[in-house]
């Protein structure tokens, strides 16, 4: 009679916060499940408290891996990407997250690895095997990557440069790259601010991109970063043109008046 | 159980007080020992913080009544076949994984629920007969499926995962329905404890004969030994709290602990051994997994269960103030 073969996971003998700090993460029933249910829960909060809608969500390629990219002003841009997608692919869709900030301390990594299913981005020491995680992840079918190639939040509601490491990870490789534009989430929870005022949201999704044609180097990914900057404000000037109302700013909201000034 | 009686209860108080008492003195000496200790002071500090989380959340269960302890112990059973079923690579089937897991929470539900001709709480019958379903209900996974690759190894495991770590354990919860429950649960969490400190102890003091080399190497016959003796003990320390116990019994239930929490032990070791690993998990600081902790546990409670049901039966008597 052969011996059974038994095999463990390699984070079998960590407490959950270090299996959570890991990736990619071993599947566990109870986070899926915690996962599940705050997504349910999350996407009624944003249907009926930000009056959350989405133009667009026909863009989402159906098959294979894609990478959705976005303006980056707020904790609920990471909610709202996710809550555009499908509850089947939630487990699959993973948002880059600055490792420096939500991989530090025990409620945070809760927080991002269980609700929000991250990918600790190292964007200070290591950037290179954070883009070699996302290349990963997009070489296997099914995965959705979630990026904000600003860097970090911004302070005005404005849209600023990308960052190249989003170019350098796209560039040679053949996978649809969504742009995507979120209007009302400053307004809603602006960097330095941790209640959520009822203010709408509104989540535009552009025509999928592909740069597999690009030669991998420093100047494709500048042109890429380019690219995908100026699909994603061109979302918002879509917006001026099309039927549906956009949020409107709260009177003496003076961040919001910038966003708006810059979206018409 | 509530925890009005809790508060009436001298059984109770007495176990609290021990409790506290010990968390209290490990907190003083822990720190004053750190020198001697050396480089032990640290996973003793965390093994220490370990209990300052376990023995509240046990102690609560049990003083909130006998709803919460059924409640408690079936989420303890269901995070140690985690622990298992992650060990072994069962855990990747989560069919079979979900099929135990309900196994388990039945378990729990046949020590809650109340059959309405028995003259106390849970349902004894259903509750014993429980791995007949669950087992038939393992096979019928792989049929639904149309699938035969590994299917006996996964049902092998999912069975041991159930029979062993589900319901054996379950009989635990089951005792929260005894009349004299606050002795019961809480001589058996505090004498498998001082059993498996009091191997530890004379074997570190008079080891020289391994116990089995190839499951355990560092335990000793001389530490087995000394822990019987503490089990054998134990009972006629505490005689006041079964105070419907003869001799007989004392000696019984000692023998039970004795010789079923090491078992328990080795047994846990054996799978751990097979598997190649060292911790079956990292679940409370200090301590390694829920597994480890309660492996004792897993041998002595139906022995335990089983030997006063067929003795005194679980409902025994009118209240003595006792339990």
């Amino acid at each position: 009679m052969e011996l059974w073969h038994y095999d463990p996971p390699p984070d079998l003998a960590q407490p959950l916060v270090e299996r959570l700090r890991r990736f990619p993460r071993e599947p566990d029933m109870l986070v899926f499940g915690v996962r599940g249910l705050s997504a349910v829960v999350l996407r009624g909060w944003l249907k009926l408290y930000h009056r959350f809608t989405v133009v667009g969500r026909e863009n989402l390629p159906s098959e294979g891996s894609y990478v959705m990219v976005a303006n980056h002003c707020s904790h609920l841009d990471t909610l709202c990407l996710q809550a555009a997608l499908p509850l089947r692919k939630l487990h699959r869709a993973f948002p880059a997250a600055a490792k420096d900030y939500f991989f530090v301390s025990t409620p945070r990594v809760l927080l991002a690895a269980i609700v929000t299913n991250a990918l600790p981005f190292d964007r200070k020491l290591d950037p290179r095997q954070g883009l070699e995680l996302c290349g990963h992840l997009l070489d296997n079918p099914g995965n959705v990557l979630i990026v904000f190639p600003e860097g970090t939040r911004s302070e005005t509601g404005e849209l600023r440069p990308f960052k190249p490491g989003l170019g350098l990870l796209l560039a040679g490789r053949d996978v649809p790259v969504v742009p995507c534009l979120l209007e009302g989430t400053f307004a809603a929870l602006p960097k330095g601010t941790s209640i959520p005022r009822p203010r709408s949201i509104c989540l535009r999704i552009g025509t999928p991109r592909r740069y597999g044609d690009r030669r991998a180097g420093k100047r494709s990914a500048m042109e890429i970063c380019s690219d995908l900057h100026d699909a994603v404000a061109a979302l918002s000037a879509d917006a001026a043109k099309s039927a549906l109302p956009i949020p409107r700013p709260r009177r003496g909201s003076d961040e919001l008046q910038r966003v708006g000034s810059s979206v018409l | 159980m509530s925890p009005a009686a809790a508060l009436a209860s001298p059984v109770f108080l007495f176990y609290f007080a021990v409790a506290a008492g010990l968390l209290i003195f490990a907190g003083i000496a822990i720190p004053l020992l750190r020198r001697r200790l050396g480089d032990r002071a640290a996973h003793a500090w965390q093994a220490y913080l370990g209990w300052l989380i376990l023995a509240p959340l046990g102690l609560g269960a049990i003083f909130l009544g006998r709803e919460t302890t059924i409640v408690f112990l079936t989420v303890i059973a269901i995070f140690g076949f985690k622990e298992f079923a992650r060990a072994t690579g069962l855990y990747a089937d989560w069919y079979m994984t979900g099929a135990v897991y309900l196994g388990i929470i039945a378990t729990g539900v046949t020590c809650l629920v109340t059959h309405p001709d028995l003259t106390g709480p849970g349902w004894y019958g259903l509750f014993i007969v429980l791995p007949v379903y669950v087992v038939a209900g393992l096979f019928v996974i792989p049929i639904v499926r149309n699938r035969t690759q590994g299917q006996l190894q996964a049902i092998g495991l999912a069975i041991v995962g159930f029979v062993y770590l589900g319901w054996m354990f379950g009989h635990l919860a089951f005792l929260a329905n005894a009349t004299h429950a606050y002795s019961y649960l809480l001589y058996l969490l505090f004498a498998v404890e001082l059993n498996d400190i009091a191997c530890y102890v004379t074997g570190k003091l008079f080891g020289r004969h391994p116990l089995r080399s190839n499951i355990s190497p560092k335990k000793t016959w001389e530490g087995s030994l000394g822990g019987l003796v503490m089990s054998l003990a134990l009972p006629w320390a505490l005689w006041w709290t079964f105070p419907h116990f003869e001799p007989r019994d004392l000696i019984a239930i000692g023998l039970i602990i004795g010789i079923g929490g090491q078992l328990g032990d080795l047994a846990i070791s054996v799978i751990k051994r097979d598997v190649g690993v060292k911790d079956l998990g990292a679940t409370i600081p200090g301590h390694g997994g829920i597994l480890d902790r309660i492996d004792s546990l897993i041998f002595v409670a139906p022995l335990f269960f089983h030997y006063v049901r067929y003795v005194h039966d679980l409902y025994v008597g009118p209240p003595t103030g006792y339990e």
